[in-house]
């Protein structure tokens, strides 16, 4: 799921190895090692300062609760059963999980530009490369999830504010 | 882009691959040091939260080894 989500994020996942191995394995050990540290230099290196903004996004993302409850939920919901009793298919979850992390990941990320200054839609839209009906539908959404309030017009232009 | 080698972090379970590491040191194989290991009593431990950390501190790549 981080790894996802450092895709959207446009960080890359290749950032983010995971690897499993027991206590015996020194050889593979040194080969997980060797590969990992060869795909990180091919990447080169990473500038934190230039992916600031994406990287509090993240942060901020992985700590809503929706995430968390859903992968708290994953094996219940895909063994036992929901509270309907309808088990799930794990494509199923999997395609929801993605399109909650982007959603997700894009509201932190509007919320981040709002931060920094960019209050109207269009000005979102430009710092973010979000299209602008994505925009106004996520803000609609955090609006009503208190992330966000509507401060009011400038010019005939909406002007909002984080929370 | 300057060509210094990548920092690495690694986040080792105390019982599978800090072990490995341990027995990969202690065995002589090589293998390049690129890696700065935080030693985790399970990786069950790590939060999705530490790797944003490390790569916000300045890190090039973060593994998770269990």
């Amino acid at each position: 799921m981080t790894q996802k989500l450092l895709k959207i994020a446009g960080i890359g996942e290749n950032r983010l190895h995971v690897a499993w191995l027991s206590s015996a394995e020194a050889q593979r050990f040194v080969d997980i090692s060797t590969d990992v540290i060869n795909s990180i230099k091919a990447q080169g290196r990473f500038d934190a300062a230039m992916f600031s903004m994406e990287l509090t996004a993240v942060e901020d993302t992985l700590k809503t609760e929706i995430l968390r409850w859903m992968i708290g939920k994953e094996i219940k919901l895909l063994s036992k059963g929901d509270v309907y009793g309808r088990k799930w298919e794990k494509d199923r979850f999997e395609s929801i999980l993605d399109s909650v992390l982007e959603r997700e990941y894009h509201k932190q990320l509007i919320r981040q530009a709002i931060l920094a200054g960019f209050t109207s839609v269009r000005a979102i839209s430009q710092k973010v490369g979000l299209e602008l009906k994505r925009i106004s539908y996520l803000l609609a959404d955090m609006e009503k999830t208190n992330m966000i309030e509507f401060k009011g017009h400038t010019e005939c232009i909406p002007v909002f504010a984080a929370l | 882009m300057e060509q210094a080698e990548p920092k690495i972090v690694a986040f080792l379970c105390n019982w599978c691959a800090y072990a490995g590491a341990d027995l990969a040191g202690v065995s002589r194989l090589q293998h390049p040091s690129n890696m700065r290991t935080v030693r985790v009593m399970c990786s069950g431990r790590i939060d999705p939260l530490f790797v944003v950390q490390a790569l916000k501190s300045g890190c090039d790549g973060v593994l998770v080894a269990g």
